[in-house]
């Protein structure tokens, strides 16, 4: 790694809320067919930072480029094209829908059956139809929910609601997945899978990798870089061995006085 | 939703619940006689001889009482439940006595009109004071018992006893329309003679109808689920057939319709057809999209009117035929949905549904101007419409234009279905459940939005077509903001984004009112009580929408064991 070249380069990202600035002047580079970390503290502007890159929130300064492609502007229908897909801190699935209706929302960009198409049946509609759902089932298989694609989404345990999330984002055809904390609330068993679950992600489906995540031994487990914020600056970045030693992190993280404890550790 | 409560006061506190509830039955009752259904509809018999209709609502309020609390009870003692179901009937009882016992005392007319003496001796079933109390007491503790026990009886005896009890109302009820129409048909006139008195079923009749479909709901409940198994089990090919076949028996049944119904039962048949078509145009934009839309009936309008001006020789501006200005009329439906959209992209939820409101009051006001009159007609409306006409055929008579809707409704649902299960419906209901992940998904809200509101503006604008000949003119005051609610409820009620759920609602919300229409009084009141019920009872709705299986319905025939089980509420 480190020698590819970067995917979604951040020059200098500021967003503000009113008064408070989110994210303050940022500088990101994830490199291709990476697994890169985000960590902070609660409230240093992780989420917000995906929230700019997925075209939810505009940033009021500063550039976002994927693949060369300005995403500042965008709305997220487009960048999701792009090949930018995400999941989300507390799951957001369509709770009404099937598990297997939700991945076929995930492809609804590949798709491209028109209404006349639908209403009268033709043979493409039909065709893509049924690709379709293959390719879902497909998506479900590899997430390890095969049998589960019609069972509504609130009603999967906790569990498979995060798998179900991640083989939605899937289903776009992603280059870049921004998984927001996907271990939360799992037990260690649970995210253990969950880890060997990501890495297969990106040897398998070549798919880069960008993470937010609280749990210190996925962090230190699989990724290749990781970026230190705090009240939405940068304050480190480098490979998870030398983060684990930056007195400036442990400080930012746990508080002052703590760097001792955590270094034990 | 029982608890086992371990604690020693669980009895008494138990019994509480039971006289609470029992309380409710006693206000129920009590309210049922002073606004006087009770008396009104008395004058109707379910039995000849044996029960009115007045005596059968309060019967059936007391059991639905006594029901729900022997449901509510806090132990699953068997002796408390029947306990607090009998405390139930036996209060909803007594507070009639008291209603009575009060009456004779103080004038109670002034204030409730409808606490005669007639009324009371309806109360006391026509036996004087003392007998009588006894009497409903003894009626309130039976069927306080009777409910208890049905509570406690398995699920399947339940069926075989309140199916045919309910039928048997129903039956009643419904006399006015079972009797002319059966004895239109030759061989069932017989039935019909022997079934019904002039007013009411004959008791032979009710009890054979009874015992018929109670042996019919058991044989049912205990071999329906081999019958269900055994086609299941056949080819897909021999399955293939049986769905054709039913199919093919059910679009006979649909056409021979008319015919067997008379003028009166087709007529409300198109009435309830056009809220179909309604109902399924917004079930787009409420159902599927998610978007609440309160100013719906502005596109029926927008149909009505489009056709009227189009073909009425009283304007004199076009003499189209109903079948050219048909596609106008839904091409101004679809544009102006479009137009509504625009300006309303980014409100969701309780914004918009007011926003639309307004959009429903503006095309209403409009239609009524003055300013307008030259083109609109104004307050007198616009008349002479002619009749859709094919050949020499004249869709004239009720009978005949429930074909042209039941064309309308057949093609407005198969679009429905064809538009459910694919690439569109599925970005309508991910928007639905969450608009900011469904963009994040790759959908285009605002084209998604346009093109919900302009299909279901599309349907409606049909509905406004066919209304506009169907009745030769058109009015503004028909495009009232109640067609809008009344949609929006038979949705509801049927059940969110569920196409059977539409016709169900429909159904039930526009076509049993127009059947009941004696009783127009109590029909708003009635109404209200019914959505409330509904809401805290069943709020997924009468016939909801079924969930779709799509992972497995190709990959094996067999495989059956791994299907998902549907939600019960309990």
């Amino acid at each position: 790694m480190g020698k590819g070249m970067a995917i979604l380069i951040a020059k200098k990202v500021t967003k503000r809320f009113g008064g408070l600035v989110a994210v303050d002047r940022l500088d990101l580079e994830i490199q291709e067919k990476s697994i890169h970390s985000i960590i902070g503290p609660n409230g240093a502007g992780k989420t917000t930072f995906f929230n700019c890159v997925t075209g939810f929130y505009r940033p009021e300064e500063g550039e976002i480029l994927f693949n060369h492609h300005s995403l500042v502007g965008l709305l997220p229908d487009k960048i999701v094209r792009l090949g930018i897909s995400r999941t989300y801190q507390n799951i957001r699935l369509f709770p009404n829908l099937t598990a297997m209706e939700n991945v076929l929302v995930g492809l609804h960009g590949h798709l491209k059956a028109n209404f006349f198409g639908i209403v009268i049946g033709s043979s493409s509609t039909r065709k893509e139809e049924a690709e379709a759902a293959e390719e879902a089932r497909k998506l479900l298989r590899f997430v390890s929910l095969s049998g589960k694609g019609d069972f509504l989404a609130k009603n999967l345990p906790y569990g498979d609601q995060r798998k179900l999330e991640i083989a939605r984002a899937l289903a776009s055809k992603p280059k870049l997945l921004l998984l927001d904390e996907p271990t939360a609330g799992m037990n260690p068993k649970e995210t253990q899978d969950m880890m060997e679950f990501i890495q297969r992600l990106r040897d398998e489906l070549g798919i880069t990798i960008l993470l937010i995540e609280h749990q210190m031994r996925v962090v230190m487990g699989i990724s290749e870089i990781v970026t230190v914020l705090d009240y939405g600056e940068k304050i480190a970045e480098g490979p998870p061995v030398e983060i684990q030693r930056n007195p400036r992190v442990i400080e930012a993280y746990l508080g002052r006085g703590s760097v001792e404890e955590a270094t034990a550790a | 939703m029982k608890r086992k409560n371990q604690n020693q006061f669980a009895p008494i506190s138990s019994l509480i619940v039971g006289l609470k509830t029992g309380l409710i039955g006693a206000i129920l009752t009590v309210l049922l006689s002073l606004i006087g259904m009770v008396e009104a509809f008395s004058q109707r018999e379910i039995i000849y001889e044996v029960i009115s209709m007045g005596h059968a609502l309060l019967l059936l309020a007391g059991c639905f009482i006594a029901y729900f609390s022997a449901k509510r009870t806090l132990s699953e003692k068997k002796s408390l439940i029947l306990i607090n179901s009998l405390i139930a009937g036996i209060l909803s009882s007594v507070s009639l006595i008291l209603l009575v016992v009060l009456g004779h005392f103080v004038n109670l007319r002034s204030v409730f009109i409808n606490a005669s003496p007639v009324l009371f001796n309806l109360i006391l079933l026509g036996q004087g004071i003392e007998k009588g109390s006894l009497l409903l007491i003894l009626i309130g503790a039976l069927i306080g018992l009777f409910s208890g026990t049905l509570y406690l009886f398995p699920v399947r005896i339940r069926k075989a006893i309140v199916l045919p009890l309910s039928s048997v109302l129903l039956a009643g009820v419904l006399q006015d329309l079972l009797r002319p129409t059966l004895s239109a048909w030759g061989p069932l006139s017989k039935l019909s003679d022997w079934l019904f008195t002039a007013n009411g079923l004959s008791l032979s009749g009710a009890i054979t109808l009874t015992i018929f479909i109670g042996i019919g709901s058991h044989f049912w409940s205990s071999k329906g689920k081999g019958i269900q198994k055994g086609i299941k089990n056949l080819s897909l090919r021999k399955r293939r057939i049986i769905t054709y076949s039913g199919f093919l028996i059910l679009i006979f049944l649909l056409l021979i319709l008319p015919h067997l119904l008379g003028l009166f039962l087709s007529e409300v048949l198109t009435i309830v057809g056009l809220y179909i078509l309604l109902g399924l145009g917004l079930n787009i934009v409420v159902g599927y999209a998610g978007l609440l839309d309160l100013g719906y009936v502005a596109f029926f309008a927008i149909g009505a009117y489009t056709t009227a001006i189009l073909t009425s020789p009283e304007l004199g501006f076009f003499h189209l035929s109903f079948w050219s200005a048909l596609p106008i009329a839904i091409l101004m439906g679809i544009f102006s949905g479009v137009l509504l959209g625009i300006p309303v992209l980014k409100m969701r939820g309780d914004y918009l549904a007011i926003a639309t409101l307004g959009f429903g009051e503006i095309i209403r006001i409009l239609v009524l101007s003055d300013f307008l009159r030259p083109w609109l007609g104004g307050a007198q409306g616009i008349g002479k419409i002619p009749k859709a006409t094919i050949g020499s055929f004249e869709f004239a008579r009720p009978q005949d234009i429930y074909y042209l809707i039941l064309a309308g409704c057949l093609l407005v649902v198969f679009i429905s279905l064809r538009l459910k299960d694919s690439r569109i419906g599925r970005a309508w209901m991910a928007m639905r459940e969450d608009e900011d992940v469904a963009q994040a998904m790759g959908i285009n809200l605002v084209s998604t939005k346009l093109l919900a509101f302009a299909t279901g503006a599309g349907f409606s604008a049909l509905s406004g077509a066919i209304f506009a000949s169907k009745l030769g003119s058109v009015y503004p005051h028909s495009f009232n903001v109640m067609i809008s609610i009344n949609v929006v409820c038979l949705i509801i009620v049927g059940g969110m984004g569920s196409i059977p759920g539409v016709m169900v609602g429909a159904f039930a919300l526009v076509g049993l009112p127009e059947l009941l229409r004696e009783f127009a009084e109590y029909r708003l009141l009635v109404y209200g009580a019914a959505l409330v019920a509904m809401m805290l009872l069943k709020p997924e709705g009468l016939w909801p929408e079924a969930i779709r299986r799509r992972e497995l319905h190709e990959e094996s025939e067999e495989k059956t064991s791994s299907q998902p089980t549907e939600e019960t509420s309990v």
